[in-house]
């Protein structure tokens, strides 16, 4: 059973409900759409690695899709349809592909092995909203109250990803031999996501636009394998699952307290909503990965596997990715929260269960990342990767 | 291992008590618990001490199970130890100094005392880590602190700009240490300072790497301009992060370089920093010619102090690392004295601005001593720590025949003179300006004092004696970076083999001198001071007119004009314009395309992939 990632998704679940039940986030469908995409999340991953997995985390891709459904606006049915879109596109791709190589247990003869290459390239790219397939996300992200995005970004994209590791394990010809056109993808990922997030007014397609970024980040971790790439694969994607429902959660409190969307043309919103400020702060830290937060341990370790996989070259591009959503960061801090409030607004204030579940989803990555070790997935490796000679289960170099 | 860590716990555990007695201690209380805690830390080094002059390096577990095979250790030497007394001693006196100072603010002490405490544990960490990776870490969450601190009044506009600063200018150049120690682990599989297999991954490319991450930290040229912008921090956090700690940041990376593979990279970089550090030099102090404003003037001198630093530790010469150490405490000394007056100065009166300030020696003569210590040391005057610096300093450029260093250290020191004597003059004596009259001036509290006091008390005693610093804590700090130094010092004070400075001795000559000569003008009942006419250069001014803050700034950017183009700001400012148009270029584009045609997307990424799957 996975140890790390079911506690991570009911901690997710009971924050993300005790904070809608204060700050709402939709109505009953929403409630019971949320409810039933986390439910079969959780139930993926107790399935283990098999098409039961396959089955229940594709129902609760459709079920998130339903959940932005349910948002009621026009605006919110239009970005339900892309999400569909990709989503029923990328459940295709993906089965197929699975289908060909038998959930990873043969590669199947050419050119058959390079078609089931090419569907889940593109089954990934739609899935995570890689660019250049981005398009659900952002769209997602404005139509749809914080927490739903959150909870697609954490759980659903974060369940999509950890599908992905267990497959670099069990057939890493997947990656090794077309490793290219992954660290292709990756790097468009990274600095196109790191890029348009920067021409964001809107703080949520920010928000969406960075997880691409960071997306773009782990998936360099998952194509170099290895010691440092995967370790750095698995303690990213659990810091940016962590990191997502802190900054969703803190813009969520905030637009809650000014009733209309948060722009970078808000100020001083630190004054009101100390609390969501300095977990926006906390988590956006640990999203750029500055030590000691869990981001850190995972970034380093990608920039290991960076190094290992491009040299000095793709070291280059993971700072300038780097660098950008640093910019971008700090950017909102200080603009956003900080400073003084330049139109004062009488709004409502942060309720306290909110304002716990930041505190502890904030400080819970900085905790980690003092002892990362206990995050560290305790389950045995998959039998089929057992069998195999210790090299193919190895890095690219 | 407890001896060895124990001066981190300390901290640490000083931290725990700020959170859990928030609620029950007032500001003071919360101060002189952080000043406690800082003093103990300073009391549980100076143990180390024997064993640093020794030779011996130490080692302990910090975190033993971190991450994997990496855990977090440490190894103290004697560099590690100048970094740690330096860090307890001048934050137990600045800490002192913040006890009265912050009791009046109404909000944020338990805050400001607690990453205080964090800030002085991290330095502590970076200096006695045992591998890169500790280091970096370190080195970051120092970095965070400082943010921290400086946005310390976080609804006013000026401190968040300054703050964003800080982290933006030091962490985007801390990368460098990030990508360098990355280059080394790749190749050597192994990050610890003194193994042998770093020494032959570290080329001079991750050096430099390194040294572009110092030079953000430690306010090299061109990467310094956040240091002025971090001065509407709390003077204490000026006094210890701006002064004596976080700068010296790249200062220890600098020198910690030296351990691995025997300093080979030096060979390659000394003209390159020794470059850096003497335009670093010139560009603080004449910058800091232009200002008016008490705390940017020292913030830009503090730019220059380190360029000197960084002189002396570029030659690679055991000298060198003397002065450049030497320094490197001298400057913590007196600098954070300077900054603690400007404080006290700023809290007495309600104006750093020595356009508005004038003639309050008379309100403030504790001050004005101290002030006139340390201002007399940062200018290299005799019998102050400060000269007996840059003595060592130009020493060791002359032993390398740089003479051309020791010019630009000349200049410099000319310079800074001339700016502290206006600053001096316009701050403490003269007639109150307009800004003043009427308002109640007080002198700072004993305990400001006592913290500002004690440190330019140090000023003048390692002026006198520097063998007490030099023996004890520089010279095995110089050792323990592979040197192996044949200096000797004794009660009489330096002598190398290059030629004796003979402090000691005439330090007493001079002192006596002075006694003598101010118990004749007692004697003699000289007039009582009053009002003279001013030489300035041209006409005599009339009786009480002098040259004030604003005649001397223009007078420096008239003289200097050129050198103030060398501003590097607007250059970020058009990086800065440059990356957002791309990116709003990018974002047109790109909705066009694929996010309003989704299905044009989706079709381009699938041919993208089967095309890619059969050229691969």
């Amino acid at each position: 059973m996975d140890m790390v990632l079911i506690p991570l998704f009911l901690a997710i679940a009971l924050g993300v409900g005790l904070y809608a039940r204060v700050i709402p986030q939709g109505n009953g469908g929403w409630w019971r759409f949320a409810a039933a995409t986390v439910a079969l999340a959780v139930a993926a991953r107790l399935a283990g690695h098999g098409w039961a997995a396959v089955l229940l985390a594709s129902a609760a891709e459709f079920l998130a899709v339903a959940m932005v459904w349910s948002g009621g606006t026009a605006e919110a049915r239009a970005a339900a349809r892309k999400y569909l879109t990709a989503v029923a596109l990328a459940t295709l791709c993906g089965w197929t592909a699975l289908a060909l190589i038998q959930l990873g247990a043969v590669r199947p003869a050419a050119p058959w092995d390079r078609l089931a290459v090419a569907l889940l390239l593109v089954s990934v790219a739609l899935k995570l909203g890689l660019v250049p397939v981005y398009f659900w996300l952002p769209a997602v992200a404005r139509a749809s109250s914080a927490m739903t995005t959150a909870l697609i970004v954490a759980v659903v994209d974060v369940g999509a990803f950890c599908e992905l590791l267990a497959l670099r394990d069990i057939a890493p010809w997947l990656f090794t031999d077309f490793a290219p056109l992954w660290i292709g993808l990756a790097v468009l990922s990274l600095l196109g996501a790191a890029l348009l997030a920067l021409a964001q007014r809107e703080l949520k397609p920010m928000l969406a636009f960075s997880s691409i970024d960071d997306m773009g980040y782990l998936l360099l971790g998952l194509v170099a394998g290895g010691t440092d790439g995967m370790a750095g694969a698995w303690f990213g994607i659990l810091g940016h699952a962590m990191g997502k429902i802190v900054l969703f959660g803190a813009v969520g409190a905030a637009e809650w307290h000014l009733g209309r969307a948060l722009t970078l043309d808000d100020r001083g919103l630190s004054t009101p909503l100390p609390v969501a400020s300095a977990a926006f702060m906390l988590g956006a830290l640990g999203f750029i990965g500055i030590p000691p937060t869990l981001g850190f341990v995972g970034h380093w370790r990608l920039y290991l596997a960076g190094a290992e996989l491009g040299g000095p070259l793709l070291l280059a591009v993971l700072y300038a990715s780097s660098a950008m959503a640093l910019l971008c960061y700090v950017r909102a801090i200080h603009r956003v929260w900080l400073g003084p409030v330049e139109a004062p607004v009488v709004g409502r204030s942060l309720p306290r269960a909110a304002a716990l579940v930041l505190l502890a989803f904030a400080i819970a990555p900085v905790l980690f990342g003092l002892a990362p070790n206990g995050l560290r997935p305790a389950s045995e490796p998959h039998p089929h990767v057992a069998a195999l000679p210790t090299e193919s289960a190895g890095g690219v170099k | 291992m407890t001896s060895i860590t124990l001066p981190i716990l300390l901290l640490l555990g000083g931290f725990v008590l700020q959170l859990l007695l928030a609620r029950l201690l007032t500001p003071v209380g919360k101060g002189v618990l952080a000043t406690a805690a800082v003093f103990a830390s300073f009391l549980a080094t100076l143990p180390l001490v024997p064993a640093a002059m020794a030779g011996i390096a130490m080692e302990a577990p910090l975190l033993p199970v971190w991450d994997g095979p990496f855990s977090l250790g440490l190894r103290i030497d004697g560099l590690s130890v100048l970094f740690m007394l330096m860090g307890t001693g001048i934050g137990a006196a600045i800490l002192l100094f913040s006890v009265r100072y912050m009791e009046h603010e109404e909000q944020g002490t338990t805050r400001f005392y607690a990453i205080m405490l964090v800030f002085i544990a991290g330095l502590l960490l970076l200096a006695s880590a045992a591998d890169m990776l500790g280091a970096y870490m370190a080195w970051e969450v120092i970095g965070l602190c400082s943010y921290s601190l400086v946005g310390f009044w976080y609804r006013q506009r000026a401190a968040t700009d300054g703050a964003r600063k800080v982290l933006v200018i030091t962490h985007l150049a801390g990368y460098g240490f990030l990508i360098g120690l990355v280059l080394v682990y790749s190749r050597a599989g192994t990050l610890v300072w003194t193994d042998p297999a770093v020494g032959s991954a570290f080329t001079s490319g991750v050096a430099a790497l390194f040294i572009v991450a110092a030079m953000a930290k430690s306010v090299m040229f061109p990467l310094h301009t956040w240091i002025p912008e971090a001065m509407n921090a709390p003077t204490p956090v000026s006094a210890l992060l701006h002064s004596a700690c976080y700068v010296k940041a790249g200062v220890y990376l600098i020198a910690r370089m030296y351990v691995i593979g025997d300093g080979q990279w030096q060979v390659a970089l000394e003209v390159p920093l020794l470059a850096v550090g003497c335009v670093t030099i010139l560009v603080g102090v004449i910058f800091a010619m232009a200002q008016t404003d008490l705390k940017r003037l020292l913030a830009f001198h503090t730019v220059s102090q380190l360029g000197y630093i960084v002189v002396g530790l570029a030659l690679g010469t055991d000298l060198g690392l003397a002065a450049g150490l030497f320094y490197c405490l001298s400057h913590a000394l007196f600098k954070g004295t300077l900054f603690m007056c400007a404080g006290a100065i700023q809290h007495a009166t309600g104006t750093r601005d020595l356009r508005d300030l004038g003639g309050i020696a008379t309100a403030m003569p504790g001050t004005a001593k101290v002030w006139i210590v340390a201002a007399a040391s940062i200018a290299g005057v005799p019998l102050t720590n400060g000269f007996v610096a840059k003595w060592l300093l130009f020493g060791a450029a002359l032993d390398k025949g740089l003479l051309i260093v020791v010019l630009v250290g000349w200049i410099g020191s000319i310079l800074t003179a001339f700016s502290f004597l206006k600053a001096t003059v316009n701050a403490f004596y003269g007639v109150p300006s307009k800004a003043m009259l009427g308002r109640p001036v007080h002198e700072a509290s004993p305990s400001m004092l006592a913290g500002m006091g004690s440190m330019a008390g140090l000023c003048l005693l390692f002026g006198l004696a520097p063998q007490l610093l030099m023996v004890p804590v520089v010279a095995p700090a110089v050792r323990s970076l592979g040197f192996d130094w044949a200096v000797q010092m004794s009660w009489l004070g330096i002598l190398t083999d290059r030629g004796s400075i003979a402090m000691t001795v005439g330090g007493v000559v001079v002192l006596a001198s002075a006694m003598l000569g101010l118990l004749v003008y007692r004697l003699a009942q000289a007039p009582a001071p009053g009002l003279v006419s001013v030489y300035s250069g041209g006409e005599p001014l009339p009786a009480g007119d002098r040259p004030g803050a604003v005649d001397f700034a223009e007078m420096a950017e008239h003289a200097f004009h050129p050198v103030y183009s060398l501003d590097p700001d607007p250059g970020y400012l058009r990086i800065w314009r440059g990356l957002t148009s791309v990116a709003g270029a990018a974002q047109t584009a790109a909705r066009m395309v694929f996010e309003d045609r989704p299905l044009l997307a989706i079709g381009l990424a699938a041919v993208a992939a089967l095309a890619g799957v059969w050229l691969v």
